[in-house]
């Protein structure tokens, strides 16, 4: 295992290195001016050619790129042409928003998806089960935006029970995390729900009934746990795309996450702050994609990595 | 059942903060987080609106975009408009106590023309003698900046401006302490009306009121500033009851005309919405193609379906509020016979191909695509790029446009922060000259507007600078938005400002 593990870090180099690149490269050949988004209107163009030359924008593309992994191997992503502040503290600053948001959305995703699957399963064509499945349908069908509007609208404005947006207690993740889990929970319950009717026709299951165990525990100690590979699939998925920033959530609940961070440097061409952002966000869902890995061995014994 | 979800519903509502329903507290917004806090990092509306609570200026803007005095208690200037003499007030002093002397005031602007790390926003102070040599690092001083005593500075300009004390409200030429202390741009000590508390990015600056203010403390104590993106959630944060105040969405305006009525507020906006067209392009060269163009365009309905009637139909580029705008003036009009007229005569009988630029905004896109089917109209086949606004302004600044679809804010309220940008070719491109205009005419009215101390002559000078404009049809000439705001019922003493440092909120107070 541990071998497994060290062998997974080393990839580490070379596939951060190729984010690297591909990032610095896309971002040299895009359109959009950094320095003039950086000055705004009125700049003259001797302003702007004193700029370019400070952040060394004239010198040749190889050099540009030496200098900022001369940077990143010494731990330093850069400065924000903009806001002028180090990436990774404006990085870090947002990341534990993102990560309870991501957080309280694969725990809504999980608790709601996996439920409603099992019981689709247990009980398959019940009217309950029919509406699981539509209901999965309307939550991969409907955007993100609508819905978190829609949330907004109905409990924030008419009823007035939750906040429309912000971040300052609890109380103010429950809408985001509904908005961004949805497509997850209908995920989770399509996919709990096929693998458990798969796994409830198996000898194993029929035994331990005739053994006379209770239902509950056959579905849930037996059924489920045989069940949980595709799902810890899926939550890992989910759950890196999460972390990596959820643009459109963070926008509509004004939530200050990295997602947003990404938006406006992106927007502003802040090249080293959309670098620095990327290659962090890529460190985050290798690392998440590790730890779902290592979560196979751990549901099943079969999975062995040695 | 409904027992349980009401008394959840409370449990998890007051888990909440419950700060914003103080009656001591105004809540405010800004669609982005600004840059910094550091007036020399300013160019984006966030940081001005949030540097010209924290800082005071030598002079400042009210909400009707009036020039008062600020740290200055007055100021005069020579004749020729060249050497101007402030008198500092006695009274002001920096948050930590510090009192501000001419000296602060001194240093204050080198910093912000300092080259390196902060220059590079400071344009507004150029117009001081040596300064633009300064910022540039060919200088080690500024010869234009002199302390004559403590509460006296004489700024001494390159040549006569009688715009510049217009210019020294900006947020960039705020005076601030120096050397300014460590984290200064995250947190700074200032002298405005309202002391800086916390800054969480993206989430909400809060800011404390100033007793000692010498111009009186605020009314409310506390001014929250959300970061609020998403206009319909800035709605949303209103009809909750969670913001103050809150500009009406377009697409929510006819409604909230309805739901709303007494609490919004209508003011004609120091703002410009228009069409550049390249001047140095193609069939774009001959004027009567341009006036094809704004015959060809439906304006009047565009305004009523698109934008809901918020605006003012625009015939020239200086709006209603500002000197030399001619309210006799009639806008060019619909009349596609008469384009196709012009076209004919300019030897373009069956139209030709050209481009219409615009950004991602999605107010632009309807109209856009509106202005789009009017051309086709006559003939004229226009293909809509669509660009991120940072892509789109590149290709627009370096005359790869035919046509783009934008708006101009005032900064400061004048006819020259119009005239000498958008028109004068020595801003073509980067200048905001976007359909870079060269006029011998214009250039030399400009300068002329520029220069006098005679303010009568300067508005004739403005006025004649927009008929020529108007004339020569460098824009396809839309409208002049109004601003439609709503404040809450119980919120007193708050207008939607002019200009976007003329709202300081000093007698903004919630009365329940």
């Amino acid at each position: 295992m541990s071998r497994f593990i060290l062998y997974r870090l080393a990839l580490l180099v070379p596939t951060l290195f190729g984010v690297l690149l591909v990032t610095f490269l896309l971002l040299y050949v895009a359109p959009g001016d950094p320095v003039q988004a950086m000055v705004g209107e009125r700049a003259d163009a001797e302003t702007l050619a004193r700029l370019r030359a400070e952040l060394r924008l004239d010198d040749p593309l190889y050099q540009q790129f030496g200098h900022y992994v001369g940077g990143v191997l010494q731990g330093d992503l850069g400065t924000s042409y903009i806001t002028r502040r180090p990436i990774l503290r404006d990085l870090l600053e947002r990341f534990p928003a993102t990560l309870r948001l991501a957080g309280a959305a694969m725990l809504f995703a999980a608790v709601v998806g996996i439920a409603v699957g099992i019981f689709g399963a247990w009980r398959p064509g019940s009217w309950a089960d029919r509406f699981a499945t539509f209901a999965a349908y309307l939550g991969v069908s409907f955007p993100v935006y609508w819905v978190g509007l829609i949330l907004i609208l109905v409990f924030a404005v008419h009823l007035r029970w939750l906040p429309p947006s912000g971040s300052s207690g609890l109380v103010y993740l429950i809408l985001p995390a509904i908005t961004l889990g949805m497509r997850s929970v209908a995920f989770l319950s399509r996919m709990t729900r096929a693998a458990m009717q798969e796994v409830l026709q198996s000898d194993f299951i029929r035994t331990a009934r005739a053994k006379g165990l209770h239902e509950g525990r056959v579905v849930l100690s037996h059924g489920f746990r045989n069940a949980l590979l595709p799902v810890v699939t899926v939550l890992g998925l989910d759950f890196g795309s999460y972390l990596t920033g959820s643009i459109l959530t963070e926008t509509i609940f004004s939530w200050p996450g990295v997602g947003r961070y990404v938006l406006t440097a992106i927007d502003k061409r802040d090249l080293p702050a959309v670098q620095g952002s990327i290659l962090f966000l890529s460190l985050v869902f290798v690392m998440v994609n590790l730890l779902t890995d290592l979560l196979y061995a751990r549901v099943d014994p079969r999975v062995a990595y040695d | 059942m409904r027992q349980f979800l009401i008394g959840t519903a409370l449990v998890i509502s007051a888990c909440g903060d419950q700060g914003e329903g103080s009656g001591k507290t105004l809540n405010y917004y800004f669609t982005y987080d600004p840059r910094s806090l550091d007036p020399a990092l300013s160019t984006d509306v966030p940081t001005g609106e949030v540097v010209s609570q924290l800082f005071d200026n030598l002079t400042q803007f009210d909400a009707d975009a009036q020039l008062k005095p600020g740290l200055a208690r007055s100021w005069e200037t020579d004749a020729a408009g060249r050497f101007y003499t402030f008198r500092l007030r006695q009274d002001a002093s920096f948050h930590d106590g510090r009192p501000i002397k001419a000296a602060d005031v001194r240093a204050s602007l080198l910093r912000a023309l300092a080259p390196g790390s902060t220059g590079g926003r400071s344009w507004p102070l150029y117009p001081i003698q040596g300064a633009r040599a300064y910022a540039a690092g060919s200088a080690k001083e500024v010869a234009g900046i002199v302390v004559r005593d403590d509460s006296t500075l004489v700024l001494t300009l390159e040549e006569p401006l009688n715009v510049f004390p217009k210019l020294l409200a900006m947020p960039v030429a705020a005076i601030v302490p120096t050397p300014t202390p460590p984290n200064f741009d995250q947190g700074p000590t200032g002298s405005g009306p309202w002391k800086f508390v916390s800054w969480s990015h993206d989430d909400a600056i809060v800011l404390a009121r100033n007793e000692s203010y010498w111009g009186g403390a605020p009314k409310s104590d506390t001014l929250r500033i959300r970061i609020i993106p998403e206009p319909l959630t800035q709605a949303a944060e209103y009809e909750a009851g969670q913001l103050s105040v809150v500009e009406v969405p377009v697409g929510e305006t006819r409604r909230w005309e309805q739901t709303h009525a007494v609490e919004l507020q209508r003011r004609p906006a120091l703002r410009d919405l228009y069409v550049a067209i390249n001047t140095t392009r193609g069939p774009l060269k001959d004027v009567r193609v341009r006036r094809a163009l704004n015959h060809a365009v439906d304006v009047r309905t565009l305004l009523g379906t698109v934008m809901a009637d918020r605006g003012v139909l625009a015939a020239g580029s200086l709006p209603p509020g500002i000197v030399g705008y001619d309210s006799t003036r009639a806008p060019y009009g619909y009349d596609p016979a008469k384009a196709r007229q012009l076209l004919t005569e300019a030897g373009y009988p069956n139209g030709f191909s050209i481009k219409l630029w615009r950004t991602q905004r999605a107010e632009l896109a309807r109209l856009a695509q509106s202005i789009q089917q009017n051309l086709t109209e006559v003939g004229i086949r226009a293909e809509i790029v669509e660009r991120d606004a940072s892509s789109a302004r590149a290709a627009v600044r370096n005359g790869e446009a035919d046509l783009f679809l934008t708006d101009w804010w005032a900064d400061y309220p004048d006819p020259e922060n119009f005239n000498f940008p958008l028109f004068h070719s020595r801003n073509k491109g980067p200048g905001g000259n976007y359909a870079f205009l060269s006029d011998a005419a214009v250039d030399s009215m400009i300068l002329r507007a520029r220069a006098t101390t005679d303010e009568t002559e300067k508005a004739r000078l403005s006025r004649q600078v927009d008929d020529r404009i108007f004339e020569l049809a460098p824009w396809i000439f839309l409208w002049f938005p109004v601003d439609i705001w709503a404040s809450q019922p119980d919120v007193t003493g708050w207008r939607i400002p002019l200009v976007f440092t003329g709202q300081r909120w000093m007698e903004a107070e919630r009365t329940r």
